[in-house]
Parts: structure tokens; sequence; C-alpha cells
């Protein structure tokens, strides 16, 4: 295929390149409506999209590898690809038609990404798993689009730990996201951990999803480092659904970074929760651009919002819109947004004990991260999570138990009756 | 006389454009009790301050020497280092620092400064646990977030707790006292004691007779309008109390 300028393509030519099939058709349609993305998107007013527009992007095209290697419990999708796999995990590649699209997705490169994606990646949990998805990106400079889609059965509990590994993917673009589906009872906890170096890919990851009846998604986003990176999702609230969403973002250096998302509350009595902590260094740019909807059907909702930054140098800049948009009365709601320093009084107080300034500011960065990692329920994800945010924000992590365990107590006791 | 552990001269110090501190003097003896008392508003709080360095208090004249040396321009942090603490009126909370954690680091930090060996989290805990029950504090204390949500007696306690724990030589004590039920003042007056070694210094802030009677000050100073305007011993508290400041004159 040839190189593409997507800024100058229109979802004609698109169709022209790509051949047409109805959920493609779909794609183009609404890509149309929202046009390709500029300065002036909505969806990215305060991400640098222009540059990735303009560039002229050789797209990457892989065969299906033959080999699909067993795994204890990863799946592994290399540049759009699937390399490997745990036993009792149903997995379909297949063409886009076999997918229901969101036909009112907010964002247009949602679209785009479907139009670019040869096939979909399905994933289908018919019972209890927990399971690690490793997204791995080999190729520089490309652009990279292929999208998953994740079904969890009727009554089914899935954790899905989403992890990516991008060292030599430097400077691709990486177009995709999920597709998630999860039926009647279910719960889904997804936990993404994606830690950008300067010069890396760029994700702009896309999803959709949709809770059905009493359906529980857990989100929990840990977005780190000095590159840059958008996900966008649109969340659709069925029936007594539930969401609780937490974002942690620690950007540094020059980095774009952070969450647009949009909650609808389409079923009464549904329940979303939205928590966003955003630490700041550097010349770093946070976004947190949430809009939750609540429909004339979403009776009994209950809606909260808040998002919290912290700047850590004057440069350092967040653009937080947490937006509530409510067509009824009955519901209970809330949004809140604060951005500051952090705070000297606290600081004060540790150094007058002989803690040195660099390490008290730390332990207050990481109090503050603290709230959003505690918030895992797998300890050991927990562990990762403390490490991972260490690393990211210190160069190296010496995590040791105290932080991240409340066995200590008992430790203590045990020590103190001898 | 014994040897000086702190003096203070002519000190002058302001919070943003107000001078609160006016030419202040003070002396603190090693091994001594000091106790200072004063109106509401009068700099107490001010003074503990500036000999900690606190970031609102700016010192525009004067010295204050500690074991012989000039510390008005040293780090927060380093004055910890060499042995002066500060328990404070109000200890701020901070929410996702762990109780246990920030203690063995504060503690850990001042032992590699004296070149000594760090603690391992059992020996840390074993220490903290036991003095956590001498001082009548709840073992669940260990594990909660620093002050986050503690009484105004515990989180006295917890800074008495920090007191025993880090071993300072000079311990400035803002009000210890002020919401402390009766046993809560026994067993931080209990502590504090234990603390006397002949060496360690105290500087006691309070507007009440009652912790006097449990630590038995060696010297009383009223500080008054930015200014130590009388020292004596422990017999002006009795006078203080039958006629107030006001009756105080400037010596
Ligand atoms: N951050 C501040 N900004 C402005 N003024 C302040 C600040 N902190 C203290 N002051 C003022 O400085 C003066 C001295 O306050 P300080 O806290 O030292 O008094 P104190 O003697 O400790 O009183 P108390 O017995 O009530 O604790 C008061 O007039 C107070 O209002
Ligand atoms: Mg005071």
């Amino acid at each position: 295929m040839r190189p593409m300028l997507l800024g100058e393509m229109t979802p004609e030519t698109l169709m022209e390149e790509l051949g047409t099939s109805p959920s493609k058709a779909l794609a183009a349609r609404r890509l149309a409506q929202l046009g390709m993305p500029t300065r002036k998107s909505e969806a990215y007013r305060y991400f640098d999209i222009e540059p990735l527009m303009a560039h002229d992007w050789e797209i990457l095209r892989n065969e299906a590898s033959a080999e699909i290697a067993e795994s204890e419990e990863q799946i592994v999708i290399t540049d759009g690809r699937v390399t490997a796999l745990p036993k009792g995990v149903e997995v379909q590649v297949g063409c886009s038609d076999a997918i229901d699209l969101d036909g009112n997705h907010f964002d247009p490169l949602y679209y785009l990404g479907h139009l670019l994606s040869p096939e979909v990646i399905s994933i289908r949990f018919k019972e209890d798993a927990k399971v690690t998805l490793v997204h791995r990106f080999t190729q520089p400079g490309k652009l990279l689009a292929y999208r998953t889609a994740i079904y969890l059965d009727a009554n089914t509990h899935v954790q899905i730990d989403e992890r990516f590994e991008g060292e030599q993917a430097c400077g691709a673009l990486i177009l995709s996201g999920s597709d998630v589906f999860i039926s009647r009872d279910a719960t889904l906890t997804l936990i993404k951990d994606e830690t950008l170096k300067e010069g890396d890919y760029v994700p702009i990851l896309s999803h959709r999803i949709k809770v059905d009846s009493q359906a529980l998604c857990r989100l929990h986003s840990f977005d780190f480092g000095a590159g840059s990176g958008l996900q966008l999702i649109r969340v659709q609230l069925h029936e007594h659904a539930r969401i609780d969403a937490d974002h942690l973002l620690y950007a540094t250096d020059h980095a774009r970074r952070g969450t647009v998302s949009q909650i609808v509350h389409i079923g009464q009595s549904s329940v979303s929760n939205q928590r966003a902590k955003n630490i700041l260094a550097e010349k770093a740019r946070g976004i947190f651009d949430a809009l939750i909807k609540v429909e004339h059907t979403g009776k009994y909702t209950k809606a909260h919002q808040n998002s919290k930054a912290i700047l850590l140098n004057d440069g350092a800049y967040m653009a937080s819109k947490p937006q509530l948009e409510i067509y009824i009365d009955d519901l209970e709601a809330s949004h809140g947004s604060t951005t500051g320093q952090l705070d000297e009084a606290q600081l004060f107080y540790l150094r007058s004990r002989g803690i040195a300034k660099e390490e008290a500011r730390k332990m207050l960065i990481l109090a503050f991260a603290n709230e959003l990692i505690d918030a895992l329920e797998d300890e050991r994800m927990r562990e990762r999570l403390h490490a991972s945010f260490e690393t990211a924000y210190w160069g190296v992590t010496n995590v040791t138990c105290m932080e991240t365990c409340h066995g200590c107590e008992d430790l203590a006791a045990g020590t103190a009756a001898k | 006389m014994s040897n000086v552990v702190m003096e203070i001269e002519n000190l002058h110090a302001r919070i943003g454009a107000k001078e609160i501190l006016k030419g202040l003097n003070l002396q603190l003896e090693e091994g001594k009790v000091h106790a200072i008392m004063g109106p509401n508003g009068a700099g107490k709080s001010t003074l503990s301050k500036a000999i900690t360095g606190h970031y609102d208090v700016e010192v525009t004249e004067g010295a204050i020497r500690y074991k012989g040396q000039e510390i008005v321009d040293w780090e927060p942090e380093d004055r910890a280092l060499e042995g002066i603490f500060l328990s404070f009126q109000n200890p701020v909370e901070i929410p996702g620092v762990n109780n246990a954690y920030f203690l063995r680091t504060a503690v850990n930090a001042k032992r590699k400064h004296q070149g000594l060996e760090e603690l391992n989290a059992a020996e840390f805990l074993r220490e903290m646990k036991a003095l956590v029950q001498e001082l009548g504090m709840k073992p669940e204390m260990i594990n909660r977030s620093l002050n986050e949500g503690f009484s105004g007696g515990e989180k006295k306690r917890n800074e008495i707790l920090q007191m025993m724990m880090l071993q300072p030589d000079l311990i400035i004590l803002d009000e210890i006292d002020s919401g402390l039920d009766i046993d809560a003042l026994r067993a931080v007056s209990e502590g504090i004691n234990k603390m006397k070694d002949g060496k360690r210094s105290f500087l006691v802030i309070t507007h009440y007779s009652r912790i006097l009677d449990y630590i038995e000050p060696d010297y009383i100073h009223v500080l008054k309008d930015g200014k130590i305007i009388k020292t004596a011993g422990p017999e002006l508290v009795a006078e203080l109390e039958e006629k107030g400041y006001g009756a105080i004159e400037e010596a």
C-alpha cells in the first residue's frame, strides 16, 4: 500500500482504497460526519494531533503468522497479530463485520482505526479468567492499525492485565483500542499499565465499552512517562450497570498524555464513578476531558467524577474538563476538579523530621498516587504498579513491604508478642 | 551555669510583611527544661518556627546559634538531623503516607547521618510497637496514614512517639498539653520525663501550669509582643496564674 497522508484522506478515498463491507461503510460514514481530526476537533482539542495527521505514514501490514505459541496466561499481540495464547481462551480473528460497531462514538480515529484494520481480534471469555494481554510493537516509524474486541459472557468475572512493549517501535503511530462487551452480571477488571519514554511510539487508543444490565466494569489506567499518547473511551451503561474508572497519570518532559472520555448512562439506576489523578512534571501537559451524559432513560443514576492534579514545575499544565450533561432530574451527580502544587506544610513536616527535601517530595507524590494504586484489589498488581510508578518517577524502584502491603500489622503484632 | 545549647540573640523575624519577633533574646541550657508562657499571638509558635526553619518565617536580624553554630541558613532537615525536634501545635495530616513508613524513613535518615546502620523493618516495628503501647496509642495507628483522621490527642501522642523514636537533643514542645485528656497528659508527660537525661534540653510552650507540675521546668520565660520580657524560676508560674500577663513589666 502506498504511504498515506491521513489529513488528506476522505472517507471516499479510503473506501476505494480499502474495499467496502457493511461495517466499513458505517465507519466511513461516521468518519465523514466527524471529519478527520484537526486542532479544532473536540476529541483532540488538547492533544497535538496535527503533526501526526500531516505525517506521510507507511502502513504496517503483517501476514498472519502461522505460529501461535501456547502460553501460561498471556495473550500476546505482536504488531497487530496474535502470537501467543493461553489454553482455554477463545480467540477469533475475523473481519470487522463480525462486530457491532458503536454508531455514536465521538472519536473519528475510532472509525479510522476500524477502517484501516484488516480485521478484528476477538477475544471471548466464557468463564472466569485472569489473563495478561501484551501489546508488542517492533516496527519503528510506521503506522500500525489494529482493533481488538473483548466479549464477556453473562456472569463471568475476568481480570485483564494489559501491558505494552514497544522499545523498538520509536516514532510509530498506533491506532488501536478495544470494543468491549460485558454481558449481564459479568465483571471486567481491566488494568492498563503503559509507560512511554520520549520518542517512543504514540498510542491513540480508542475504546468503546458496553456494560450490560447489572454488569460491572472496573477500569484502572496507569499512564506514565515522557512520551505522548491519548486514550479515548466511550462507555454505555445499561440498567443497573456500573463503571468505576480510575486514571493515574504521571507525565514529564514534553509529554501530552491523558484521557478523553464519554460515559453515557442509558439504563436506569446505573452508576459511574470516575477519578483522575494527574502528576505533571517539567513541561508536560495532562489531559482529562471527560463528559458524563445521562439520557432521558437514565433515571436514578449516580454519576460522580473528580480530577486532581499536582503540577511539579512551572511549565507543567493540566487541561481538566469534567462535564455533566443531564436530561433528567432524578439522579445523584457530582463533579469537581482541582489543580495545585505539593502541599508546603506537609513538605515541611516531613523535612522537620530529618527527611531530605527530594525524598519528602517523593513521599508526597507517592502518597497522592497511592490512592489509585491501592484501589487495585489484586495485591500482586498493587505491588507491580507501585514499582512501575516508582521506576517511572524515580528511575529505580525500592518499594518495600511497608509501602505496599498491609500485613505489617501482623508482623508487628507477631514480633511484639514474642 | 551549665553549657548553653542554644543562644538566640536579638532575633527579628517576620511573617509576610508583619514583624512578629522583635529583638528576642533567649539562652537554652543543656539538660534543662525551659518553659515559655505568654499571651495568644505573642509569637511563641513563630519562635519555634524560626528555630526549625519554617518557610513562613523570615529572619531579618539577629542570630540563632545551636551547639555553637549559626543555623539561620540551614535547611530544616539539617537542623533535624543535628538534633532539633519540634512537636507542632497543629500537626498536619498527610493522607497516603503510612505512619510506620514515614517514621522509619525519618529514623533511618538520622541513623545514616550519625553513621549508624539502618534499622530493618522488623527491628523498627518492634521498637515502634513497644512505644505505641507505652503511650497508650491504638496499635492500628502504626499503619494508618500519618495523622489522617487522628483526634487532637492522638496527634499529640503521635508527636511524642516521633520524639521518642528520633531521640533528639533539643526538643521544642508547642502546646503539647492542649487538647489532651488527663490520662493522655500523664502518658505524654511520662514520655517527656523519660527523655530527660541531663544532656537533652527542652523548650516547653504552654498556657497551663498543669503540665509543668509533671515535667518540672528549671526556668520560666515570658514571651510578650515578640520579646522575652521576663525570666525566672518555677515560682513565676503561680504569680502568672494569679495576676495574668498584664502585670509583668519588661525588665
Ligand atoms: N501565616 C501567617 N500569616 C500571617 N500572620 C501570621 C501567620 N502566622 C502567624 N501569624 C501572626 O503572627 C502572630 C504570632 O503568632 P504565633 O502563632 O507565633 O502566636 P502564639 O504566641 O503561638 O499564639 P498562641 O498562644 O495563640 O498559639 C499572630 O498575630 C499571628 O496572627
Ligand atoms: Mg502558638
